[in-house]
């Protein structure tokens, strides 16, 4: 359950933006996660930074430096292998713990 | 694990700074620009991107802390993951620890002799401005000498050389006060023995040798030859337990009376080559204290044609030592030339030279000494390569059979860059381990190699060799990482699948190269340890010339007799007293030790006709009556010296073969007159020729004075007695028996006339053993890799093999398979070897004794060795491959 907190939740988020993008910079995957919830899920936009920083040097994400469209560099992200292995796991564990809270709600 | 952070960090955070600030920068100015889009005013739309954002500072942070505690993690995780994989494979990681702990170690130990015998410089200020002044043609002719002819001045060459200032900025002299030790005494204690140097004033402070307690010597003490001395702070340790009040007490040196001053600083041996100086004294006008004990001569003061001082000089500030012994030359050779005839085209001049005081003395013996060291550094060296080329091979064996393992993390998304640095990691582990259990093998080796070498010189390593063994360490580390990366990181990711039949050929061909080159490297160096071997057992077998076996040798310095007459005497009753002694046979007396390296050395003057030293150089040592048949030296013609040769008869010599071969052939020599010294000297009978100096000479005219009848080392003579049984046993029967004529009489040095000659190639001795234990740590290094290769062969080819016996071949033709690839590698690797020890025999040329460079034996020695090994090291994989059941091996697959 530890591992289930919400920082794993915003690690599910971004990987599972990039897994659907082939890469994104961090202000990309804040408006991919803010369109794709239909605005419902609000992360403070520099929250994103640190997690990110923390799964490249896991080994779930790499990163480079290229251009935007408006000529603007920007640091990109892309998933991994490791990354996409690591996607599958945090999803099943998210499923695990709807199921399990959702349960829990039923019960009363 | 915070202060590793700190460093790492150190290297990487500016980098990292910069980069998080873009990134955020970039994130930001982004937002502001969709919001100006959106239609927003610049300012309201710069307000609403940092809202958003949150705190930029914190972010950063964050982010940075992130990227620096996991970028440790990962390193931790990696040298937790190289652990578990070496604890699965404790066999390899053991093998490869002890391979590169003896490699390294015994690389580590030989380099600290060689920095401590060639390289290291003296513990002064400046050491590098610090020359020893050295004599390439040696003294001028008709000069004599004491000491090693090529480092020995004289006194006024010694001052005309201090004055040079345009060449020098200051120059030291010293000279030990006997060949041996001198007898001292502290207040009515026993007489004792200890080394003793005397030396100039300028001594201590020019060597930058402080005193622990009391004072030094100065330049005062120099002119006035003061009776002060100054002790060696282990001497004054293991004599005085570091009492400081000796200081100002009064001890005897050969009975003179001196005042002790101080103490040495701890750590100073001085400069004398074969042991530790217990004390100096300044420079001395007696005749009691004369550089060497040397009596022949009257003072050091009163004989400007001597030359037994050694001279150490400081060159002038920017100035090289070439420029340096340029300007000193003239005024060198005016002095050199003062006394004695100028130089003619039979003896040419001589010149000044200089060697930098560097090692123990960079001078004279040590010149072999070091050659032999070099010798060993670079069969050491060899040893290294071979064991480092095992560990990098078993490595990639290793790794080969990891190649799934690979193939699968690279799949599952691991980077050249994590795996690389996971074998880093590996082989990072298997070098330090193996580095730190060979600094302690090195620690420990090199003690025990100062006492073999009977060396009392620190070998222990210093800062340098542990910098030269860290360099070796980290070499290691990266070419074990880099060698099996290529073959990891290419592993194509379908090998995965594949099966272990699919051997790649390539690698298989590598490894070969590498045993083969092994092959090779052992060879030399089991022909190398061959022909230091057989030079040892040449040593060891030489005819010495006379009857060793039973011989006790010890000296003898007469304290109350001054005269010749009563010393005279006093050697009559030590010889009748001896005689006397029960399980004594015979007793006799010699000048100079034989065996010990000491001669003396003279032109002869035959009929009076004088030869030159360098067409004729005649040898002379004074003895006792019956001095052939005590020896056991073979009288060929005439007689051996008597009792009846007193002072007051008629003088008389007997010499040697070669003296007769060389100066009076074809006619019989007895009856000649022999008048190199003071005295015609009438030849009375000729010995068998015998070994003098040492055991490697080669045969030179010899002549046996009696000692009555020349003053020549009177002060101090050598006794020899023929015992029954172990002469070792008779020692306190001796004692007594001295103690009986005179109760302070040490006896100087006892031992078996076997142990001075045997002790006189100990050094031949230890660099033979050193050089067979790295033949056999190669021989084991190189059967251990063929064995290790050929048993992981037969494990990837059970399947193939297991077909050819399925499809009919016999045991005997799967065996022959095996053998052939090993004899292919064994026959390579020879025939490369061949050419190398031979390389190896010329630059051994000079240290081998009755032995030639291109020794066909020991090379055949080397060559049954390596067909030994690799008969040895494939028995047990052949054995397998062709006890293969090809049903099992086929079902396996």
């Amino acid at each position: 359950m530890a591992r289930n907190d919400l920082q794993g939740s915003l690690d599910l988020l971004v990987l599972k933006t990039l897994a659907q993008r082939n890469k994104l910079h961090g202000y990309g995957i804040v408006l991919h996660i803010q369109r794709a919830s239909d605005e419902v899920l609000q992360v403070e936009e520099g929250s994103i930074y640190p997690a990110l920083h923390r799964m490249e040097q896991s080994g779930w994400i790499s990163s480079e430096w290229a251009l935007t469209e408006t000529n603007r560099k920007a640091k990109y992200y892309r998933l991994t292998a490791a990354g996409r292995k690591q996607l599958q796991e945090a999803e099943e564990g998210f499923e695990q713990l709807v199921k399990g809270v959702r349960a829990m709600l039923r019960y009363a | 694990m915070s202060l590793l952070r700190r460093i790492g960090n150190l290297f990487r955070r500016s980098r990292i700074d910069r980069e998080i600030d873009a990134e955020l920068r970039a994130h930001i100015e982004m937002r502001i620009e969709d919001n100006v889009a959106a239609g927003m005013t610049p300012e309201d739309a710069r307000r609403d991107a940092l809202l958003r954002f949150g705190n930029p500072t914190t972010t950063k942070e964050c982010a940075m802390a992130a990227d620096a505690s996991l970028a440790l993690d990962s390193f931790w995780r990696d040298i937790r993951y190289a652990l578990r994989q070496l604890r699965k494979a404790p066999v390899f990681g053991a093998t490869t620890v002890l391979t590169l702990a003896l490699g390294i170690g015994a690389t580590t130990a030989i380099f600290s002799a060689m920095n401590a015998v060639l390289l290291r410089l003296l513990p002064a200020a400046n050491p590098k401005e610090l020359f020893f002044l050295h004599l390439p043609d040696d003294q001028p002719y008709g000069a004599h000498s004491t000491g090693d002819s090529e480092t020995s001045f004289s006194l006024p060459v010694f001052r005309t050389l201090r004055q040079d200032r345009r060449a020098f900025s200051d120059v030291m002299a010293f000279a030990p006060l006997s060949g041996g030790k001198v007898a001292v005494r502290f207040g009515d204690g026993l007489p004792e023995q200890a080394a003793g140097d005397m030396v100039s004033g300028n001594y201590f402070s020019e060597l930058g040798v402080a005193a622990a307690t009391g004072g030094t010597l100065s330049m005062a003490d120099e002119d006035a030859n003061a009776s002060v001395a100054v002790l060696s702070y282990a001497y004054w340790t293991s004599r005085f337990s570091r009492n400081p009040n000796v200081v100002g007490q009064t001890m005897s040196i050969k009975g003179i009376p001196f005042t002790i001053v101080g103490v040495a600083a701890e750590g100073f041996r001085g400069l004398e080559q074969e042991g530790s100086t217990d004390l100096w004294i300044p420079l001395q006008r007696r005749a009691e204290l004369v550089p060497w004990g040397d009596p022949s001569n009257q003072t050091l003061y009163g004989s400007p044609d001597w030359w037994c001082l050694r001279v150490l000089a400081r060159f002038a500030p920017g100035i090289s030592a070439e420029q340096a012994v340029a300007e000193a030359n003239a005024s060198f050779q005016a002095e050199a030339y003062a006394r004695v005839a100028t130089p003619n085209e039979a003896h040419p001049r001589i010149r000044l030279s200089a060697v930098a005081a560097r090692g123990v003395v960079g001078l004279g013996d040590f010149n072999e000494y070091g050659q032999r060291i070099r010798i060993m550094m670079v069969l050491v060296t060899l040893v290294l390569v071979i064991a480092c080329s095992n560990v990098a091979m078993l490595i990639v064996a290793r790794n080969a059979a990891r190649q799934r393992e690979f193939s699968l993390r690279m799949a599952l998304g691991a980077g050249r860059r994590t795996l690389l640095r996971q074998l880093l990691a590996e082989s990072g582990i298997l070098v330090v381990l193996g580095s730190m259990a060979g600094w302690l093998f090195a620690l420990s080796a090199t003690r025990k190699l100062a006492t073999w070498a009977q060396l009392e010189v620190s070998l222990a390593p210093d800062w340098k060799v542990l910098l030269f063994s860290s360099m070796v360490s980290i070499t290691a580390a990266l070419l074990f990482a880099l060698a099996p990366m290529r073959s990891a990181t290419n592993a194509p990711l379908t090998a995965a699948l594949r099966t272990s039949a699919a051997t790649s050929h390539h690698s298989q061909r590598g490894g070969s190269t590498v045993l083969t080159v092994q092959v090779a490297l052992c060879f030399t160096l089991l022909t190398a340890a061959g022909l230091l071997l057989r030079t040892l057992l040449n040593y060891e077998h030489t005819n010495l010339g006379m009857q060793t076996r039973g011989l006790l040798v010890f000296g003898i310095t007469p304290q109350k007799e001054t005269t010749d007459a009563t010393k005279l005497r006093f050697y009559h009753a030590l010889l009748e007293k001896m005689r006397a002694v029960p399980g004594v046979q015979a007793a006799t007396l010699v000048g100079a030790r034989l065996g010990s390296g000491w001669s003396s050395n003279d032109e002869p003057k035959v009929d009076g006709i004088t030869y030159s030293f360098s067409q004729v150089p005649l040898r002379t040592n004074v003895v006792g009556p019956d001095y052939l048949r005590v020896l056991g030296i073979p009288l060929l013609e005439g007689r051996d010296i008597r009792e009846s040769d007193t002072a007051a008869s008629q003088h008389v010599v007997v010499v040697n073969e070669t003296f007769v071969k060389k100066l009076l052939p074809n006619t019989n020599p007895i009856g000649h007159q022999l008048g190199g010294l003071k005295n015609r000297y009438t030849i009375v009978g000729v010995a068998k020729d015998s070994k003098y100096r040492s055991v490697d000479e080669a045969p030179r005219a010899m002549a046996y004075y009696p000692y009555t009848q020349n003053d020549d080392s009177r002060s101090t003579l050598q006794v020899e007695l023929r015992t029954n049984g172990n002469p070792m046993t008779m020692l306190p029967t001796v004692e007594r028996a001295v103690h009986d004529l005179d109760p302070d009489l040490p006896l100087e040095k006892p031992m078996t006339q076997i142990a001075v000659f045997e002790d006189s190639y100990s050094q031949q001795r230890l660099f033979s053993r050193l050089a067979m234990f790295f033949a056999l740590l190669a021989a084991l290094l190189v059967g251990i890799g063929l064995y290790g290769t050929l048993s992981y062969r037969i494990g990837r080819r059970t399947a193939e093999i297991g077909i050819r016996m399925a499809l009919g071949a016999q045991r005997r033709q799967v065996l022959s398979m095996v053998l052939r690839e090993t004899f292919q590698i064994a026959g390579a690797g020879i025939a490369g070897g061949i050419p190398l020890a031979l390389i190896a025999g010329h630059f051994m040329g000079s240290i081998l004794y009755e032995l030639k460079p291109d020794d066909k034996l020991s090379m055949a020695v080397a060559l049954v060795g390596i067909v030994g090994v690799s008969l040895g090291a494939s028995f047990n994989p052949a054995r397998r491959a062709s006890s293969i059941d090809p049903a099992r091996a086929l079902r396996s697959e």
